[in-house]
């Protein structure tokens, strides 16, 4: 319940602007990869794990499905902006008017899930939206009008954004959004819809007994995760101008989720804090040359690490440390603690 | 979790009974009499495509059973979504697929057939590979999963970081060619079912009758021993079962051994009857999954239930849709399990915790 | 019910200990990478004042070039590979590194590090004193989304000039979009067969000196047709753009010849069962094309085998997927007498060129390439094999503007696209679209010494993509449906060449 309280304390506060500052300043600090390839992707994948910290942290929700409305947006604009590619419906619109278009697209797509997903609760949430993701994975696999296997090449980006041109820009971009969705999903959970959201979380039988709609509220919700997911997969489709079902596959699916989990799954800030932590190691690992081609065993060990260590991530150990002795025990463990799926049913 | 009022409940079931004709009623039909542009034409103009057909969904049914009995096993009783259950089986396949060739003899990395393969070359490899899987299963259950109990996301969180690093490593191990394991030449021929003139394979039979024989083992194993007891008791109250002074951590440890030796074994059934590549592993998980989550989680009957109609689904649907649409036959099984969840959110035969 | 207190406990001590093993084997890398970026500023710096003597210390390699040529002090080629180390093709990796490496030591004056291991990489090397450097190999897992950040990694972050690679036929298709948007770098194919790839992307930069899929099976209908006398047929294909594709050019080849095509069946990537696909190809026609690949094509030949029985070798051919080395070792007897399309090489041809490049090329930079054993008989692999050519047009390329990279690469490209190669398995030049214009064999499986192995039976000399004009431009890509069946004349029917081979 004080999840949204707990977040103003005066070093999470020094932290974070200081932390804003580094990512406004970045493009004088790190090489060119860095920003356009590494900071940028990490955004982008931030963004959409926040959007599953969010239904998490807020609603007790643990999805699955949020990198299948990613890729339903990256899809959708795919196939409004391509012209003349062997693959996808190759509409030919211009950027602009594509992407609410794409995104509203999404956002559908969102509703309906949520609304199938709505009456499952804990671990079965889990599973059901595993399913949706997969249905998405073969959906784009399958349907060769919109996609096939070997996806969508060749998508266009606004020349303002262009990557190769701007490779700062489109950095500038994604950190607006992601700034902008941060401030947005932690505005959203502290209206009243947000409140009976948390409400919802601990309690879904007293919440319906007092008159609440339960299903509406979770799937109102998972739609407005399902919009922060789609405006990631807008800013993934013009920043890798590409996009594949294998985007969207299993073992993306499970990236996600392991940044979120890395990061924690209790706290918007560690969406982004996982994912730099993922974007490193995935770059990285296989320049190890005792490691080399064996980088995933390396990206296991160390999700296994977080996840026996620090259920809750990386900003669970962040305030465990700030914390010291002067929060009590209970106050650590008791609360905000979305990982309480077993009290489903 | 009672948490939808009355009127929605009642559209709900009006919509479920709709879906319920829909979804069974009009396949059937479709399938018996109608079946237009398809490979086949209908059952009743092609009665032995069909029952070939429906032979390949049943066989199909008790492989996917077998895998899934295991993972419906640890689930019911400990609350552990084991997502290392599709690395498990592709793990037992693999052990299982080294041993045979070292036993046949000659090059390892060539393909057998099953002329060179005896009864105890498949056998004794299926025995070790389940016996290897289950070891490494215990070992994570004692590891990992031991000290966290009750936490049901965090486990499942444990058991993907376990899935990705053995996945890892059986691809630097067995590398990523595909491969397969022979079945012994006395498995390997033609029975007549003297019905409609079908002569069907008996390695599919033999599938089906590890099946059936697993699955009466299990229910023989939960409903008439002293172990089965305690475990049907611990899914009920599991705090009330260590309180009557019965070791609920050995119990947990066997139902693990059992559930990751059933994981093994299908692995080496799939091995013999597909192939064990990476991504396989994937695959099987999936399969899994679906299975229990239409069954039910924890329900044995479920995981039945569920793997029949994964099995006869997917087969049928190869088979029957109109030959346009035959690329849809997947997608087709995921919207089917949409359907039944959105219904019952814990499957057909689930119960809440 | 609430473990977040387990952190005191022993095993979270242990996994603590784990923590900062992990953490410190990542920093390992990224302390690996600060020496990277810092070359990255090398290439920068190089790339603006082109010419510019770099500082001797990006030279890492102690040993001269073994045919040290005039300098050495020129500004050096950053050369990547991109590979493949995860996926359905994870274990080639090894394979084609041999093949690109052997060409380096070939044709460039570099050195393998390692006999046994390709993946060791390569010492030395220079083309016109410019030394070359490998700044990196690329792992990719098969998919297009993983190919093009390695791709990423390799030219933007290790900065490299020009890339050898991919392997797979969708990735090639990212890959080549991917040059379309960075003209001033220079890309040439791995190994892979998309059609789409050359034929409609038609990136200025990318270039492929080995056939596509359709090409590799050239040849192929004619020898159903007119050998093995099947006037209808079937085919079953991997549902997507490279199993369609192969199939194109059996269906283009078969349909030439006067053949008709009167079942298709797609089962989707990932197929558990194959059981109800097997069980609805016709008995009615003369014979079945296969394309299923990868981890689907031994689970296709068991349903079909439990479906219908013994699988007669006079009534199937298949695409390269049954004759890869390292592969279709795996398919045991069952197939042994099949035609199969191949991939463009020919292991066991019997003239000087082929025998030298698996024994005095392939096989004498490389003792073994794992995990397969020995070197030479890899070199005839898809996948040795296209890396090695590719490699190769590159060097010539390089060598023919004498290493230099000025003006956006534009002397380069222009020099690549004129490339001619002597290759071990009959020349290859390119085409308008820079695609490879190359002889094909078609091929049998038969048993030797109890093991499955393959023969060359004939060859079809200058196959080009298009397929005397089935495929252009502006036709649709190959597909469910495309190419419908057409008898035509194709320039290379009627003109396959009876070969002579090795034992």
């Amino acid at each position: 319940m004080s999840a949204a309280r707990r977040l103003t304390s005066t070093p999470d506060r020094m932290v974070g602007a200081g932390l804003v500052l580094v990512a406004l300043f970045a493009p004088l600090i790190f090489s060119e990869y860095w920003i356009s390839t590494l900071l940028t992707q990490m955004l982008i994948l931030g963004t959409a794990a926040a959007s599953l910290i969010f239904l998490s942290a807020y609603g007790g929700m643990v999805s699955l499905a949020q990198v299948a409305i990613y890729g339903v947006a990256g899809f959708a604009l795919g196939n409004l902006t391509t012209t003349g590619n062997t693959k996808g419906l190759n509409l030919g619109w211009a950027e602009l008017p594509a992407l609410p278009v794409a995104i509203g697209i999404a956002v559908v797509v969102a509703l309906v899930f949520g609304a199938l997903a709505s009456r499952s609760f804990g671990i079965y949430f889990l599973m059901i939206t595993l399913v949706f993701s997969v249905i998405a994975n073969l959906f784009f696999g399958q349907v060769t009008k919109v996609s096939g296997f070997g996806g969508i090449s060749g998508i266009p980006i606004p020349d303002v954004i262009s990557r190769t041109a701007h490779p700062e820009r489109l950095y500038f971009v994604t950190l607006a959004v992601a700034l902008v969705l941060y401030a947005l999903l932690r505005y959203v959970a502290r209206t009243p819809f947000g409140l009976t959201l948390q409400g919802i979380r601990d309690d879904p039988v007293r919440m319906s007994s007092l008159g609440y709609n339960v299903s509406l509220h979770r799937t109102l919700a998972f739609g407005f995760a399902g919009f922060v997911a789609a405006v990631a997969g807008v800013l993934f489709v013009w920043w890798n101008a590409q996009i594949a079902p294998s985007t969207i596959g299993l073992s993306a699916t499970i990236d996600v989720l392991v940044i979120a989990v890395i990061g924690g799954l209790f706290r918007l800030e560690g969406a982004w804090l996982g994912a730099l932590v993922f974007v490193i190691l995935n770059n990285y690992a296989q320049d190890v040359s005792f490691i080399g081609d064996r980088f995933h065993t390396l990206i296991g060990v160390v999700f296994l690490v977080i996840v026996l260590v620090s259920p809750n991530g990386l900003i669970g150990l962040w305030e465990r440390a700030i914390a010291g002795r002067r929060r009590s025990e209970e106050d650590v463990a008791d609360e905000r603690r979305p990982t309480e799926l077993s009290a489903a049913g | 979790m009672a948490v939808r009022n009355a009127s929605t409940l009642r559209a709900l079931r009006l919509v479920g009974r709709a879906l319920l004709v829909l979804v069974v009623v009009f396949p059937v039909v479709w399938v018996l009499f109608i079946a237009s542009g398809t490979s086949f034409g209908s059952a009743v103009s092609d009665p032995k495509d069909f029952l070939i057909t429906l032979l390949n969904g049943l066989t199909a049914a008790a492989l996917y059973f077998v895998v899934a009995s295991g993972f419906t096993l640890i689930f019911g009783l400990m609350r552990v979504v084991n997502m290392a259950h599709g690395a498990f089986f592709l793990l037992g396949g693999y052990i299982a697929l080294r041993l045979q060739r070292s036993m046949v003899g000659g090059d390892s990395g060539v393909g057998l057939s099953s002329a060179q393969v005896s009864f105890a070359q498949w056998i004794l490899p299926l025995v070790a590979g389940a016996a290897v899987v289950a070891g490494v299963g215990l070992l994570m259950q004692q590891l990992f999963l031991r000290w966290n109990q009750g936490e049901d996301l965090r486990q499942a969180l444990i058991t993907i970081a376990v899935s990705i690093i053995l996945a890892d490593q059986m691809l630097g191990i067995f590398g990523g060619v595909a491969q397969d394991m022979s079945w012994p030449a006395s498995f390997d021929k033609f029975i007549d079912l003297k019905v409609a003139g079908v002569q069907y394979t008996l390695t599919r039979l033999i599938i089906l009758g590890i099946g059936l024989v697993i699955g009466a083992g299990l229910w023989f194993w939960l409903k008439r021993t002293r172990t089965g007891m305690v475990i049907r008791a611990g899914v009920d109250d599991r705090e009330m079962v260590s309180a009557m002074g019965i070791n609920i951590q050995l119990t947990f440890a066997i139902a693990f051994l059992v559930g990751s030796a059933l994981a093994g074994i299908g692995g080496v059934i799939g091995g013999s009857f597909a192939s064990l590549a990476p991504g396989v592993d994937a695959n099987w998980l999936l399969n899994s999954l679906i299975v229990v989550i239409i069954g039910g989680m924890g329900s044995l009957g479920g995981a039945a239930i569920g793997a029949l109609l994964l099995g006869l689904t997917t087969n049928f649907a190869a088979a029957y849709l109109p030959s346009d649409y035959t690329f849809y036959a997947i997608i087709f099984t995921f919207v089917l399990l949409a359907i039944v969840l959105a219904v019952r959110p814990l499957g057909l035969f689930g119960r809440p915790a | 019910m609430r473990a977040a207190r387990g952190v005191g406990s022993r095993p979270a001590w242990l996994a603590a200990s784990l923590a900062v093993a992990a953490l410190a084997a990542a920093g390992c890398g990224s302390s690996d990478n600060s020496s990277s970026s810092s070359s990255k500023k090398d290439s920068k710096t190089t790339k603006t004042a082109s010419g510019t003597p770099a500082p001797a210390s990006s030279y890492p390699d102690p040993q001269p070039a073994v045919k040290p040529r005039s300098g050495g002090s020129k500004s050096p080629i950053k050369l990547a590979i991109m590979s493949e180390c995860q996926g359905a093709f994870g274990s080639f990796d090894n394979q084609n590194m041999a093949g690109a490496v052997s060409a380096l030591s070939q044709f460039a004056g570099a050195k393998p590090k390692n006999p046994n291991k390709p993946k060791d990489g390569f010492t030395g090397g220079a083309i016109g004193g410019h030394p070359i450097k490998l700044v990196g190999v690329g792992c990719g897992d098969d998919t297009s989304a993983t190919v093009i950040k390695e791709t990423r990694r390799l030219m933007e972050q290790l900065g490299a000039d020009v890339m050898v690679g991919p392997l797979s036929g969708d990735e090639s298709i990212a890959v080549a979009n991917y040059a379309k948007q960075h003209p001033d770098k220079t890309f040439v194919d791995g190994s892979a067969g998309a059609q789409d790839t050359t034929l409609k992307v038609q990136a200025p930069n990318f270039f492929r000196f080995n056939g596509d899929g359709a090409q590799w099976n050239a040849g192929l209908g004619d020898i159903a047709y007119n050998q093995l006398g099947w006037k209808k047929a079937a085919v079953i294909s991997d549902d997507y753009s490279f199993g369609w594709t192969s199939t194109a050019g059996f269906i283009a080849d078969f349909c030439a010849a006067g053949g008709q095509i009167t079942k298709r069946v797609f089962p989707p990537l990932n197929t558990t069962d194959y059981s109800s696909f097997a069980q609805q190809l016709p008995s009615d026609v003369d014979g079945t094309f296969v394309a299923v690949g990868g981890a689907g094509l031994i689970p296709f030949l068991k349903a079909y085998e439990q479906a219908k029985g013994p699988i007669d070798s006079k009534k199937f051919v298949g695409n390269l997927f049954w004759g890869t080395p390292g592969q279709f070792e795996q398919l045991g007897p069952r197939v042994s007498g099949a035609y199969i399309g191949g991939a463009g090489t020919a292991g066991d041809l019997d003239t000087p060129a082929a025998k030298d490049y698996a024994n005095n090329i392939i096989g004498k930079w490389f003792k073994t390439i794992p995990p397969g054993g020995d070197a030479a008989p890899q070199a005839s692999s898809t996948f040795t094999y296209g890396y090695y050519v590719n490699t190769w047009g590159l060097i010539k390329g390089l060598e023919a503007v004498k290493g230099d990279l000025s003006g956006g690469q534009k002397k380069l490209q222009a020099a690549l696209a004129k490339t001619t190669l002597p290759a071990p398995y009959g020349e290859i030049k390119l085409d308008d679209n820079r695609q490879a214009i190359t002889d094909v064999f078609v091929q049998q499986l038969y048993m030797k010494d109890g093991k499955l192995a393959v023969k060359t039976v004939a060859k079809i000399p200058e196959v080009d993509q298009t397929f005397g004009g089935t495929f252009s431009a502006s036709t649709p890509a190959p597909g469910r449906k495309f190419p419908g069946c057409e008898k035509r004349s194709l320039p290379w029917l009627g003109k396959s060449q009876p070969v002579k081979v090795v034992g």
